[in-house]
């Protein structure tokens, strides 16, 4: 999703800041988002409150809610896939492997 | 104090109330117990290890595990639940109220707001209500509406119960986006672009190690 809407954006997407948490992703604003997530993805509330705060101070409190929502969104979806078992089709193997790849995902427990 | 836009603030105050509501397998009171297990267990700071079961419940333990330890659970997981004992559309059901809690929470939590307040169980059985024809999927573990396997894993992933289902999508046009917004790759609320939407996306995925 990330390659397909960022090549049809024409703004490419760094996929080192997904697997790392690094860099911005040569997205506007990419490196505050980046930081952001990696706050609500850990246990320390003065870094999510400073990550929170660069990220409103760089693009506004209504981006930084919207961002919030999102991730929540996937908060929500990762549970619905992981609580379903939820897998793509094996004829889509063949084209998601290289992704997978580039994603360093195929050693998660998940992985179906 | 950050603004919330209208809709999602909406759309996080009728997930609160679907869980208070009866449900298909359980009471609203009921449903409140998992949402409260799934809501500690997502903002603990000392979280028990994912194989522990802390409550000898199973709806309870599949909710705790499933909204702190998601990553972790596998199929020989849920079997183990179901040979145990739970129906697996008690499972669905403890997806639904854990994937309605848990994004409310979790965007209270990021954006540096008060967490809602829970709404009081609304009184009454639960309802039985559930998808006119089941069917085993090869996409999910977890039986979907017949017929199986027509549309994508997450999509089928709690058609079996049909309240699940409509909530989590409420909730992921308010958060996200609808599928009509979802068909324009170059669609946004104005604030964050696809590209930028799809990179928290994708992290946040790949901290909570999803696969899919």
């Amino acid at each position: 999703m990330l390659s397909w809407s960022s090549t049809t954006a024409s703004t490419p997407a760094d996929l080192a800041a997904i697997t790392e948490g690094t860099g911005d992703g040569g997205l506007p604003n990419g490196r505050e988002l980046i930081d952001f997530t990696n706050a609500v993805g850990g246990v320390d509330e003065a870094a999510l409150a400073a990550a929170r705060d660069a990220l409103c101070a760089s693009a506004g409190e209504a981006f930084m809610v919207d961002a919030a929502a999102v991730i929540a969104n996937f908060e929500m979806m990762t549970r619905v896939a992981d609580g379903t078992g939820a897998r793509f089709p094996n004829e889509s193997a063949g084209h998601r492997t290289a992704l997978d790849q580039r994603l360093d995902i195929g050693h998660f427990t998940s992985a179906r | 104090m950050a603004f919330v836009r209208g809709d999602l603030a909406d759309a996080h105050l009728a997930a609160l109330r679907h869980v208070a509501a009866p449900g298909s397998r359980f009471t609203g009171a009921r449903r409140l117990q998992i949402a409260a297990v799934a809501r500690d267990a997502y903002l603990t700071t000392g979280p028990s290890r994912p194989w522990e079961r802390p409550y000898g419940d199973a709806p309870l333990d599949v909710a705790y595990r499933l909204a702190r330890h998601a990553g972790t659970i596998s199929q020989e997981w849920y079997e183990q639940i179901v040979t145990e004992g739970t129906h697996p559309l008690d499972w669905v059901e403890v997806v639904g109220i854990v994937v309605a809690a848990v994004p409310v929470y979790a965007f209270a939590r990021a954006a540096g707001l008060p967490a809602p307040m829970t709404p009081d169980a609304i009184d009454g059985e639960a309802h039985g209500r559930e998808a006119a024809e089941l069917a085993p999927a090869t996409l999910n573990w977890v039986p979907v509406a017949a017929p199986a396997d027509r549309t994508a894993s997450v999509v089928q992933a709690l058609s079996a119960l049909p309240d699940e289902w409509d909530n989590l999508w409420q909730l992921a046009g308010a958060q996200y986006m609808s599928d009509a917004q979802m068909a324009d790759p170059l669609w946004s609320r104005g604030t964050l672009s696809r590209p930028q939407m799809e990179l928290i996306a994708g992290r946040i995925s790949r901290i909570r190690e999803c696969f899919f």
